[in-house]
């Protein structure tokens, strides 16, 4: 029998197979009732007098008399209310999105049939959202195309898409395979002499050895370090209007390390969060803490420190939310969270785990927030910024105050005046705005001698004079006394309501310690709320592999969040993570080795209709590269990309009068040497005016956890591409690598060309078009013969960075 | 060889698909739909062009919004709120009642809590009589054509996040700007700029700066685009140095002609927007630079300006906002620094307050008197103010200036359905608290939306599981503001 297409479309979202033509109660119906109405109407609430979490009760009927008439879909008060048809009573869910058209298909089609099915005694529904169950390992299932699947990956997926009638797309061609891989697994594209020996390599496994030698390369580290700093929030300022420069650049080569060694996810998170607990800790592991020491600091004059304090506690209750249990924590700051199950009361209790580090609003520096690394300096040019960033917070200090100053010394009696130190004795009857800053040092200190902030201040910038600064890194340090936390009332930081203690949230089973702290926490994640932790990590992996997660609403997998398109395989690739030990490379081989992965993202016409988002998997996707890695890319193409990795950050060229956008104008002095052609992930991340070149291809501001980057597609990033001077710069290094490593005929130098950008060879009319174009300028361009062919290759070079194709992965 | 034209080259390609391409099971008809989707690309205005024009929610007052973002926060006593009874008690202690419970900017520094009388001499003008001080002699002028709001109020009082509010209607970082917003949800008429434009003048750039006008979670097409006082008026807008125009041309068709035989290839509608986005960009580089030449101006309206052609000034700025929203631009945000009025050095309530009056003052009148005698007032929203306003008490430091105040500030509209020669709201005799009519920025960001064709509470975005919106949970649309 052919099913209606009702009928599939009921049978697929409720992830039933094909074989259901008729409505079953138990099956269909009662999940459905669970799942919507219990919530209102079972044993712990029954507004109108009704439950529903049993069949029994449903016949029973509430307030307004009976809510199912057998055999009478469509009368049927049930069915009244959820289509919004009844006259007075609202519709339900009540104010939650209506139920769609195949669920409530569902119902009429069981009642019209009789209601029947339910059973003599049945246990009640109870509601569980699916994200919270323990995900449940099923055996992958038949498929009838036996020679597709690679592994289980592939039987999920096909046999989805078997259902639905749709075909596959073939595997993509070798050349494209392996740029995918590079760029996925590196963030590089494969050199041509990667592609020239993958391509003669005839052996059957040969894909699987790109696939190991990619994982074990330093520059996988970096790729997939970046997606986690994102999450992270991590950048070189410290944000808000005058975002002053912070070193955590310790942190960011701690993650890097940490993957490229594959330390297994649990570890890996829990000396994120709490490696100063850990007994007896390493030094990487206190680094690793600065996960939550990327939190914005607020150093604008007036405001109250504590309301900047806890707004970074509050940065890292919503970041531990997004990063970890893929839900809406944040919701619940100022009340109830409206949708899923986390009490405002229990974000406190999850801020109180946060609340009690050393480092106060200001910024300042407390003892043991920072980790120094004496035998490590910082370099000559770091310390010159550093040096003049403190000269700046002094001077703005005691500016605002000199009026006050000027007249005490001008009122001091002489026989006090000879007592002053040597450099205010000097500076008496200067005015104030022609004295030297040591001038107005010596004379505020002198004039205010108690003044902690400004002591503060003028000792850094001592130091700073004195000796060549350290590497340090900002880390979580617990007070030795715990600080108070309070449930804050709307989230106001001033309204303190009733006293909270650390807790967890009560979807998942409690601590079962007494005084938890952040290490308790984050083992709580790998014990109760693993369900969460799990599948919110594998959904995000595969997102980055296929555009969309396998829940597309990545940061929710509360209520309102969309549900898994592949429930089992999200669950299979849950449950495997933990079989392979909580093994990073170990998901990544597993992803990139199936079918799935390797089919070709040609749009597929007859896809246009049935998956315009592709969420079935019947092709790969196109995706536009993220920022960085576009730049890395041309620098890989040029030849100029200076491979080396970690330390301070550095700062590459970019446009004037970017900085001068920010409330301080500061000094973006380009890097020279090796360290202008670094990696993106290397660059400066300023806050308030990040490099520009990186937010217009939608780095994320690192404001908030970042959990899935946007794509668009903008004039302003083909402005940047066509006329960055970084741009011209790599073109013109492209056209001269190729004049260096290609000495064929002009064809084959413009097909070697356009190789060291997209990977593959021109079409003909691809070759064709830009042989016209070498030609074409070769001809009309002026000076001598060498000069017109280096403005040749130069424009023909800044065409092929340009390409949709060279900043897209295929 | 000349490049072939976009429909040659595409019928090139189409033979190349038919003769040596449909081997892969794509049959003819497949293959021709592909192409026909191609072409008509246009027709899908979320894939071709995000910005393409969307309609209202119901029929617009305002098409475009100039707003006039006076950075660091204007002491509306010294302008237009005038007090006589605050006159009188100068120097006298501001009674307990009106500071409790209060929180100020810089709480830690003992500033002193005594009132502090405007020094300015106010008068009334035009029909609607409305007092206006002496440091704003041509506003003075304009007072027929505006709406005064004196009840605003805000929610923060420092600079940074204070800011951030008016912009999004949130102190956090990381929301939309009410510019991003409306070409959310309006799309843009400019066929060859941006939708929202970005102006700055002033001794430094606003404090927070570019996320004051971020697209936060919205995609970074609406986001705004600073446009520079002098100089090369768009990052990268130029060509790179030694490439010439003709280069330059040549260049962009053949990116443009690799991308479409890639397309073809693919069949990706994505590749489709970026050759759009490269014609959008190479149609800048010539309007941009047309934009901010003023040389086709003539000489009444630089003198009504008081600008020079190419002297960056606010006054200046006032002019390219005209000549953006001719050119359909959907909102454009002038930023003038700085109105920060603490007393200290540079921030005088004398000699600095005069300059930046100054600064300001005849621009933002030539501006609405510019518009409307052009006839593009009706269909113009103006907006002035800043972040917040200034306390009726001194404030001392090197001089006696003003603190921040959240609880009652001025603002002014023109135009786009506002009412002409209106005074809403009233404050208290010494201004500290609105009595009537108080505005919440929430309620101004309903009214803006509303006289735009939107509905506050049906532009939403969902993000992280939630419907955001930039009035957030709150607003109420000011019906009293409404022409």
């Amino acid at each position: 029998m052919r099913p209606t297409p009702l009928l599939v479309a009921a049978v697929l979202l409720l992830g039933l197979s094909a074989r259901a033509a008729t409505v079953d109660y138990m099956r269909d119906v009662k999940p459905l009732l669970t799942q919507h109405c219990t919530r209102c109407h079972s044993d712990a609430k029954q507004e109108g007098g009704l439950r529903l979490d049993t069949g029994e009760f449903l016949f029973a009927g509430g307030d307004s008399g009976d809510v199912v008439v057998p055999g009478r879909g469509t009368d049927s008060l049930l069915l009244k209310v959820v289509t919004g048809a009844h006259r007075d009573i609202p519709q339900m869910p009540y104010k939650k999105p209506p139920l769609a058209e195949a669920q409530v298909a569902i119902l009429r089609t069981w009642i019209d049939e009789g209601a029947s099915g339910v059973p003599g005694s049945e246990p009640p529904g109870v509601y569980t959202h699916w994200s919270f169950v323990p995900p449940v390992r099923s055996a992958p299932p038949a498929v009838r195309q036996k020679t597709w699947p690679r592994n289980p990956i592939d039987q999920f997926v096909l046999a989805r898409l078997e259902r639905e009638g749709i075909a596959p797309s073939p595997e993509a061609d070798r050349t494209t395979l392996l740029r995918r891989l590079s760029l996925d697994l590196t963030g590089l594209p494969p050199t041509p002499a990667e592609i020239e020996s993958f391509l003669a390599d005839t052996a059957p496994n040969a894909y699987e050895r790109a696939v190991d030698r990619l994982l074990a390369s330093p520059h996988y580290g970096e790729r997939w370090g970046r997606v986690w700093l994102d999450v992270a929030r991590y950048a070189d300022s410290n944000g808000y209007s005058i975002d002053a420069p912070r070193q955590i650049w310790k942190y960011r080569d701690w993650v890097v390390a940490a993957l490229n060694r594959d330390q297994p996810f649990d570890q890996f998170v829990t000396e994120q969060l709490a490696g100063d607990l850990l007994p007896q800790p390493t030094v990487e592991q206190r680094v690793a803490t600065g996960f939550n020491r990327n939190t914005q600091i607020n150093q604008e004059g007036g405001i109250d420190p504590e309301q900047f304090r806890i707004e970074s506690v509050m940065d890292r209750v919503s970041t531990f939310g997004s990063a970890f249990l893929g839900l809406t924590v944040g919701c619940a700051q100022c009340h109830d969270h409206k949708f899923d199950q986390i009490s405002q009361r229990e974000y406190y209790q999850l801020f109180a785990f946060f609340n009690s580090t050393v480092e106060e609003g200001h910024g300042k520096s407390s003892p043991g927030g920072a980790l120094a690394f004496p035998d490590e300096l910082t370099g000559k040019e770091f310390e010159e910024r550093e040096l003049e960033e403190a000269r700046g917070v002094v001077e703005r200090y005691v500016g605002n105050r000199g009026k006050a100053v000027f007249e005490w010394m001008e009122a001091m009696p002489a026989e006090q005046r000879i007592k002053m130190p040597n450099t205010v004795r000097g500076a008496f009857g200067i005015p104030w705005d022609k004295q030297t800053l040591p001038q107005k040092r010596a004379c505020y200190a002198a004039f205010n001698p108690d003044d902690q902030e400004f002591k503060a201040a003028n000792e850094t910038l001592t130091r700073l004079e004195k000796a060549p600064s350290p590497v340090t890194t900002l880390v979580m340090s617990e007070l030795p006394v715990p600080r108070e936390s309070f449930l804050l009332i709307k989230g106001d930081f001033t309204r303190h309501g009733e006293k909270v203690s650390p807790g967890t949230l009560a979807i998942f089973e409690p601590l079962k310690v007494a005084n938890p702290n952040r290490l308790d926490l984050a083992r709580w994640l790998f014990s109760s709320a693993r369900p969460l932790t799990t599948r919110v990590l594998v959904n995000r992996v595969w997102q980055q592999y296929f555009g969309l997660g396998i829940v597309e609403t990545e940061n929710d997998f509360g209520t309102q969040g969309i549900p898994p398109s592949h429930p089992e395989l999200l669950d299979w690739l849950a449950t495997e993570l933990v079989e392979q030990k909580w093994s990073f490379k170990a998901l990544h081989r597993t992803i990139v080795l199936s079918s799935t992965y390797r089919q070709s993202s040609h749009v597929r016409p007859d896809l246009e209709v049935t998956d315009p988002t592709n969420k079935l998997l019947a092709r790969q996707s196109r995706l536009r590269l993220d920022g960085e890695i576009i730049r890395d890319v041309a620098l890989a193409s040029s030849g100029l990309l200076e491979p080396k990795l970690g330390g301070p950050p550095v700062f590459p060229p970019q446009p004037d009068g970017v900085m001068s956008l920010g409330q301080i104008k500061r000094n973006w002095q380009p890097s020279t040497g090796p360290d202008r052609h670094r990696r993106g992930l290397y660059t400066h991340f300023w806050r308030a005016t990040p490099h520009p070149a990186l937010s217009v291809f939608d780095a994320p501001d690192a404001f908030s956890a970042c959990t899935r980057r946007l794509r668009s597609n903008t004039p302003l990033q083909a402005l940047t591409l066509l006329n960055d001077t970084q741009f011209l710069e790599f073109a013109q290094a492209l056209g001269q690598r190729v004049g260096r490593e290609s000495k064929g005929p002009l064809a084959a130098q413009i097909e070697y060309a356009f190789r060291l950008c997209t990977s593959r060879s021109p079409r003909t009319d691809e070759r064709d078009r830009l042989v016209t174009l070498f030609q074409t300028i070769q001809d009309s361009a002026s000076g001598e013969p060498a000069a017109r062919t280096a403005e040749a290759w130069t424009t023909l070079a800044r065409v092929l960075l340009n390409l949709d194709e060279t900043i897209t992965r295929e | 060889m000349n490049a072939p034209s976009p429909q040659e080259f595409q019928r090139q390609l189409t033979r190349r698909h038919f003769f040596s391409r449909c081997g892969m099971g794509l049959g003819g008809m497949a293959l021709a739909s592909m192409l026909d989707r191609s072409r008509a690309f246009g027709a899908t205005p979320t894939l071709e062009n995000p910005l393409a024009p969307k309609p209202p929610h119901f029929a617009p007052r305002a098409k475009n919004v100039i707003y006039l973002f006076m950075a660091g926060g204007p002491s509306q006593l010294d302008l237009f709120d005038y007090k006589p009874k605050l006159i009188d008690l100068n120097g006298q202690p501001i009674p307990a009642s009106f500071l409790e419970g209060r929180r100020f900017a810089f709480m830690d520094t003992s500033h002193g809590t005594n009132l502090l009388g405007s020094r300015r001499k106010f008068t009334q003008h035009g029909k609607s009589g409305m007092w206006v001080s002496d440091l704003f002699p041509h506003t003075a002028k304009i007072v027929d054509d505006i709406t005064l709001v004196k009840s605003c109020a805000a929610t923060l009082f420092n600079h940074a996040p204070a800011k951030l509010f008016m912009n999004t209607g949130s102190g956090q970082y990381g929301r939309p700007s009410m510019g991003a917003w409306l070409n959310y949800g309006l799309g843009s008429e400019a066929q060859d700029l941006p939708g929202f434009v970005v102006l700055q003048s002033g001794p430094r750039g606003p404090r927070g700066g570019a996320v004051n006008w971020g697209s936060g979670f919205l995609p970074t097409t609406y986001q705004g685009v600073p446009f520079r006082g002098n100089g090369e008026p768009i990052l990268n807008l130029t060509t790179p140095e030694g490439v010439s125009a003709a280069r330059q041309r040549q260049t962009l068709d053949a990116i443009r002609d690799l991308n479409l035989s890639h397309a073809m290839e693919t069949g990706d509608p994505e590749i489709n927007t970026r050759i759009a986005s490269y014609e959008m960009a190479a149609r800048m580089q010539t309007s941009a630079p047309e934009l901010i030449d003023l040389s086709k101006e003539n000489a009444d309206t630089m003198r009504l300006y008081g600008v020079e052609k190419d002297t960056p000034s606010f006054g200046r700025n006032c002019l390219l906002a005209r000549r953006l929203i001719e050119r359909g631009v959907r909102f454009v945000q002038l930023y003038h620094t700085n109105w920060d009025s603490h007393g200290g050095p540079g921030e005088n309530l004398q000699g600095d307050f005069e300059k930046v009056c100054r600064e300001v003052d005849q621009g933002q009148a030539a501006l609405v008197q510019d518009l409307k005698q052009r006839g593009l007032l009706k269909d113009t929203l103006v907006v002035w103010g800043g972040e917040f306003g200034r306390t009726p008490m001194g404030e001392n430091r090197d001089t006696t200036g003003r603190n921040h105040h959240i609880d009652a500030f001025t603002m002014w509209f023109a135009g786009g359905g506002t009412k002409a020669g209106y005074v809403l709201g009233e404050t208290d005799e010494l201004g500290f608290n609105p009595v009537a009519d108080r505005a919440h920025i929430h309620d101004i960001h309903a009214t803006l939306l509303h006289l735009v064709g939107l509905e506050h509470t049906k532009l939403t975005y969902r993000f992280q599981g939630r419907d955001f919106r930039l009035t957030d949970v709150h607003g109420e649309l000011i019906k009293k503001m409404l022409a």
